[in-house]
Parts: C-alpha cells; structure tokens; sequence
C-alpha cells in the first residue's frame, strides 16, 4: 500500500501535466481542465508531502536517534534516488534528443520551463524521503 | 537490506521472551530504535558485528548462540537433545 502512495506521489505531477496538455488538445470545457489537472496536482501534493513528512526525521537526521539500520536505510534511499534520477534524465535527454532528430523545434517557453521548473522543485528535495518511503518494509508488530 | 544479501537467523525473539523483555526495553538497553529489534527478530535485517556483540554481551551469551548463518534449532532439542522420534 505504501509503495502504491508512492508510485503515485511521483507520477502524479507528470500526469497532471500531462492531462492537461492532453486535454487542451481534445478541446475539453477549460473549467473541466482545471478541474482534472488541480485535482491530479492536490492529490500529488498530498501524498510527496505526507511521503516527506514520513522519512524526514531520517533523511535529514533530524530524528533524535538514528541507529545503524536507519542509517543504511538513508544510504540506500539516497543511492536509489540517484539512480531513479538517473534514469528519469537519461530518459528525458533521450525523449528530447529524438524529438528533435526528427525535424522538430522544440521552443522553451513558459509553457515548458514552469512545469519542468515545478517537476526539479517538488521532487528534488522529497525524492530520498520518498524512496525511503518505497524501500522500507512494514514494521514488525510490537511484542 | 540489499537483495542479495544473505539472512542471518538469530534467537532474539525467544531470548526476548524467555526474559520477559519488551522489544522497547531491549532497545533502550542496546541503544537502538524499538523497530530495529523487531525487523532482527523477523531476519528484514542483519545487524553489524558490532551490534550482535552488544546483542550477545547483553544477554551473556556467546554471539553464536544468537546468531547463525543457517536456522537455528529450537533451544529445548539443543539443551536436551533430539526429540524422540513419532511412534516410540
């Protein structure tokens, strides 16, 4: 279920982006377009922000007492950002350079800088605290 | 825990109890979360030689009474020997 929270934390803001850009196109009542992308957008919010807020003690060390396994948990959920970041750049640079390589302009507007700009803002800080989230197993029961 | 990483069993769980220690109280005296001592009990983590030490002077015991690379037999066939076969 957490891991489900977290998928959608991440693709929620691309989706939103994506809907909206999608649904331009379609021609759709502006006020439903707004109202599809808000939606997409409060409920990615709701979730990198509950995420961060979840591991934040253990991702900035803020917590009053990390042991061994909370900091090997940090570690891996850095080294798993840095790669899920990777990806997603390598990924992007691809996307982009193929785009281009068939003949098209691509034209950094607002249009495309803000939503960029906001995806680097938003995920950036919450990515380890989310991976943390993602990588962590349930807690035992108390006993 | 990385994937590949091989499980360790342990007998925290049954020491715990034979003691009638609370994982909190067990956390508090090895200087760890109350979780941790959970997620070793279930074998979602192997501790640093370091804590299995701590772990084993705490209870007084050798670190190879708790710890083990293959599963553990129960304490009572250690301590008594094989149980007696079915039927006999």
């Amino acid at each position: 279920m957490r891991r489900l929270l977290v998928g959608a934390a991440l693709i929620g803001y691309p989706a939103a982006v994506a809907a909206l850009i999608g649904l331009k196109h379609i021609g759709l009542n502006r006020w439903i377009i707004l109202a599809v992308f808000l939606v997409l957008v409060l409920t990615a919010a709701v979730l990198v922000t509950v995420g961060y807020i979840y591991a934040r003690g253990r991702i900035e060390g803020r917590c009053a007492r990390l042991d061994e396994r909370d900091l090997a948990l940090r570690q891996q959920a850095y080294a798993l950002s840095h790669r899920v970041l990777a990806i997603i750049l390598i990924a992007a640079t691809a996307a982009i350079t193929i785009y281009l390589t068939n003949g098209n302009t691509l034209r950094l507007d607002a249009n495309s800088f803000w939503p960029a700009l906001m995806w680097v803002v938003v995920y950036i800080p919450a990515l380890p605290a989310l991976m943390l989230a993602w990588i962590e197993t349930d807690q035992p029961a108390d006993a | 825990m990385p994937e590949e990483q091989r499980r360790v069993h342990n007998r925290l769980a049954v020491l715990r109890a034979e003691r009638g220690l609370s994982r909190k109280q067990v956390a508090d005296k090895l200087g760890i979360n109350y979780q941790t001592v959970g997620y070793i009990e279930r074998g979602d983590y192997n501790p640093s030689l370091e804590l299995a030490l701590t772990i084993a002077e705490f209870f007084r015991l050798p670190v190879e009474a708790i710890f083990s690379l293959r599963p553990m037999a129960p304490l009572s066939a250690e301590v008594f020997g094989e149980p007696p076969a079915e039927g006999r």
